[in-house]
């Protein structure tokens, strides 16, 4: 990636706006990229292979037209812009596909997108629902499966070393993203959400090293400012799924917040938790995607036996952050028609009560023209924070 | 708060069978007695999913299961899911999201805030359970959300998730290669699922009654196959109208002699109108399929309205949540629970290798092609209801794939030199609009615009065919 201009962050604004810039050039290079979507697909495993994956986006600026000859508009409409963009051959660059087991509009509609894409690959990776010994055997198993496919398709085996040194860079990357969330600490922060966001959302559409590479240009380059890029005001936390348009971001960061930390599936979901090293790796990553990856979709038994113990520890990732980012308010943003976040609404309100955080609760159609509607809700929260 | 009014009663449905006529006071008899059983405190009663293949488990542990699909099912078809959904919503809860669901939860956290029955509550009211049993499968989320959002309100039941999964149909996989772990997974669940009732209940599973119910739910399958293939007959003598109150033993009774015995009347009946050659309705002219969707609940009538067109469906793809056993290739077993959990593989994956033979097809698609052929189908009637993406995502490119896959209807044209061709047309296909139990998601003046206008479309292509 070539920097233009003397911010890395202009370059990333521009792989922002033509997302897959990169990776046109690395097909045109003969390499190959496979595409996926959610967080709960190994990447370590796509790396391992040889294959570079490529986090499929929707745009909230595009008004989905085919994609809706194909797929029920009952399916939540970011995973249907996705679709959409795919139908209308906006990732051609790719040679495969992987979807999981996320939610129910992933699941119904696998046949749609691997009748209608013409990628050589495609495949299913089942994640299990709930959280035991059993169901980790059972996802090794699984993710085992997805390995072979994939070295079916690459043509070689992935070994253990492959692996491991995917595991290894992977949880580089991570680190890289925790360090560029050390700057969301100060206050105002050094690094607007805007900027973090997009800087991620780059990341998702580069081989692993090129964005470890970028995050470190684009650390390097934050630790030189003097100056925040937003003015200081709320520190609010995003809760949701993913968000791969910063324009929600940008609209709180306009109306005087400060984006300082998140759940959503593109940033602290994804990027926090690392697999663990040592043993063997596949069963490391069934661990680390089924385990420690906290999404609403997997299935955790109320151990504490009350409501008051579940929901803290279900969602207690989020009251840590809010502490660790002196976050003063919440925005939990969801689309329309997530069954997975959606159900967990009122247990989500009663668990920001418990920890003392205000919060803003918004269901949006992911779309460009929602934004001024959410507006006024947005300010008058900011506002009552003070 | 919600509102406490009432929608208007919808009209009763007329059934063609006798059998579907007995459903209504079975399903009321069984609400009341789950209410009469929570009342006495003998047996443990558990909230609970259909389509988990553990029927046989939770009868042989003598608890009683209570089907909250059901009872949302039952507001829905009574008018009266709009109070609980108005109270889900007030919770925070969108109304995009599965109604069932919804309504289940205003239900229960209205029971639970009074400490007794809503107002008026449809049949009594749905019993407060012992625990609750809710099952994160590749079909559905919300049976796995569901219950956890109902916890909050009675944080002192306690829930035991089952992890039900099948290998998904990949053109490139065969699912074979991949079931033994799958069936290993789901083996260990079901176990689970047994200590936990044992802990519960304080008993003992009895492994030879488990195998007497397992081998009982067996012989119920295959007869319902053999009952419901009768309605290959021409004319058709039970109609997809019916079979959403047969659907009751099949999902909501397995496992019980009475169901078994059900299936036996109806064979019978259904016999005895074939040989006297009595239909659905009395000119049958179209034979339609109901190829995916749950129904308006409180809308069922629209079956008559189809049939008052001379429209019958001898065939739904939707609660036939049954297949023949013998037709499936799955291991034998001796031990129950491993046949369970061969069967629930065996019946996801039954279309599987079907649909790797012709070209462009898949599972779905596959059933819908054999089922069009052996029930002499003239169109395909499908339901978008806008809350479950369980059951109707996919329905479109369903219908998409169907018409470029298969063409079935030959219909003769004028050809450009005046010689008369064939050619073969698409399945006329029909997709309505609304909810299970949503009310204001329908509008009956579109939903007969809509049907009469499908109607117009096959009275065309008869025409034309004629010609
Ligand atoms: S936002 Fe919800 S429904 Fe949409 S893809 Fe993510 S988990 Fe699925
Ligand atoms: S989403 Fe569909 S399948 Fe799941 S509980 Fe609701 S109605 Fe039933």
């Amino acid at each position: 990636m070539e920097g233009r201009g003397d911010s890395i962050l202009n370059t990333v604004e521009r792989y922002y706006k033509d997302y897959g810039l990169r990776a046109r050039e690395l097909r045109n290079e003969g390499r190959r990229l496979t595409g996926y979507v959610c967080s709960f697909v190994p990447l370590e495993i796509i790396t391992a292979s040889g294959c570079i994956p490529f986090r499929v986006r929707g745009d909230i600026h595009e008004p989905i037209t085919t994609g809706d000859t194909l797929l029920e508009t009952i399916v939540c409409p970011y995973y249907r812009s996705c679709f959409d963009l795919s139908v209308k051959q906006k990732y051609d660059f790719l040679s495969g596909m992987v979807i999981p087991h996320g939610c129910d509009s992933m699941v119904r509609s696998f046949s749609a997108w691997s009748y209608s894409l013409p990628f050589p690959y495609f495949h299913f990776v089942n994640i299990p629902t709930v959280c035991d010994q059993s169901s980790i055997e059972f996802f090794s198993a699984e993710l085992n499966t997805f390995k072979k496919s994939l070295e079916r398709f690459v043509g070689k085996s992935i070994t253990e070393e492959d692996l491991a040194k995917a595991i290894r860079v992977h949880n580089e990357n991570r680190d890289r993203v925790r360090d560029l969330y050390e700057f969301r600490k100060t206050d105002p922060p050094l690094i607007s959400g805007t900027e973090l966001t997009r800087t991620l959302t780059v990341g998702s559409s580069l081989p692993v090293d090129e964005a470890n590479g970028l995050y470190d240009r684009v650390s390097a380059e934050i630790k030189q400012r003097e100056r925040s890029p937003v003015k200081k005001g709320p520190r609010i936390l995003i809760d949701g799924a993913c968000l791969d348009n910063v324009e929600l971001i940008k609209l709180v960061e306009e109306l005087g917040g400060s984006v300082v930390a998140d759940t959503i599936c593109n940033g602290a979901r994804d990027y926090f938790p690392k697999t663990d090293i040592g043993g063997n790796p596949i069963d490391a990553l069934a661990r680390r995607y089924l385990e420690k990856v906290n999404c609403p979709k997997t299935y955790r038994a109320n151990r504490a036996g009350t409501f008051e113990g579940d929901i803290a520890s279900r969602f207690g990732d989020t009251g840590v952050y809010a502490k660790e980012f002196k976050v003063d308010g919440s925005i939990l943003y969801l689309y329309k028609y997530c069954d997975p976040f959606g159900f967990e609404v009122p247990a989500r309100k009663a668990y920001y009560k418990s920890i003392n955080v205000p919060l803003l609760h918004l269901e949006d159609v992911y779309s460009a023209g929602t934004m001024g509607q959410l507006r006024t809700r947005i300010q008058a929260f900011l506002e009552m924070l003070g | 708060m919600a509102e406490e009014v009432k929608e208007v009663k919808p009209k009763k449905r007329m059934t063609a069978t006798r059998a579907a006529a007995s459903i209504g006071p079975m399903v009321k008899e069984f609400i009341t007695s789950t209410l009469q059983a929570r009342a006495e405190g003998r047996q443990k009663l558990a909230y609970t999913f259909i389509v988990c293949h553990h029927e046989e488990i939770l009868r042989a542990m003598d608890v009683i299961p209570i089907w909250t699909e059901n009872f949302a099912g039952i507001c829905g078809a009574k008018r009266d899911a709009e109070r609980f959904l108005q109270r889900a919503e007030s919770l925070g809860l969108s109304r995009s999201l599965c109604t069932y669901a919804l309504c289940g939860i205003g239900f229960d956290q209205w029971r639970e805030e009074l400490g007794q029955m809503p107002p008026d509550a449809p049949w009594g009211g749905q019993a407060r359970p012992d625990f609750m049993i809710s099952s994160g499968q590749i079909i559905c989320d919300p049976r796995s959300k569901w219950y956890q959002a109902s916890q909050q309100f009675m944080p002192d039941v306690p829930i035991y998730n089952i992890d039900l999964p099948y290998p998904l149909f990949q053109r490139d996989q065969d699912h074979r290669d991949v079931w033994d772990y799958y069936h290993k997974y789901i083996v260990k669940q079901l176990r689970g699922l047994v200590a936990f009732l044992e802990e519960q209940t304080g008993k003992k599973m009895d492994y030879d009654r488990l195998r007497e119910l397992v081998d009982l739910s067996d012989r119920t399958w295959n007869l319902i196959d053999e009952t419901y293939k009768l309605r290959r007959a021409v004319p058709c003598p039970m109609g997809t109208g019916d079979a959403m109150n047969t659907m009751v033993p099949i999902n909501f009774m397995m496992a019980t002699e009475k169901a078994y015995d059900f299936f036996v009347d109806l064979k019978k009946e259904l016999e005895e109108k074939i040989a006297r050659g009595e239909g659905e309705v009395e000119n049958e002219r179209y034979r339609l399929m109901w190829g995916g969707g749950l129904p308006a609940w409180y809308a069922l009538n629209d079956f008559n309205y189809f049939n008052s067109k001379g429209a019958s469906f001898p065939v739904e793809t939707t609660y036939r949540m049954v297949a023949p056993l013998n037709e499936m290739d799955i291991p034998e077993t001796r031990d129950p629970i491993e046949h369970l959990a061969w069967r629930w593989l065996g019946y996801w994956t039954f279309w599987y290798d079907k649909a790797k033979k012709r070209p462009g097809s898949e599972p779905d698609v596959e059933r819908l092609i054999n089922w069009i052929e052996e029930y002499k189908i003239d169109g395909v009637v499908m339901h978008e209801a806008f809350s479950c993406r369980s059951w109707h995502v996919g329905l479109i490119w369903q219908l998409h794939q169907l018409a470029k896959i298969y063409k079935p209807i030959p219909i003769y044209v004028m050809g450009k030199d005046g010689k008369r061709e064939k050619v073969y047309r698409e399945l006329p296909s029909l997709i309505l609009e609304s909810d299970i139990i949503d009310i204001t998601s329908y509008s009956e003046v579109d939903t007969r615009n809509k049907i009469d206008a499908f109607i117009e479309t096959l009275e065309s292509i008869r025409a034309n065919r004629a010609a």
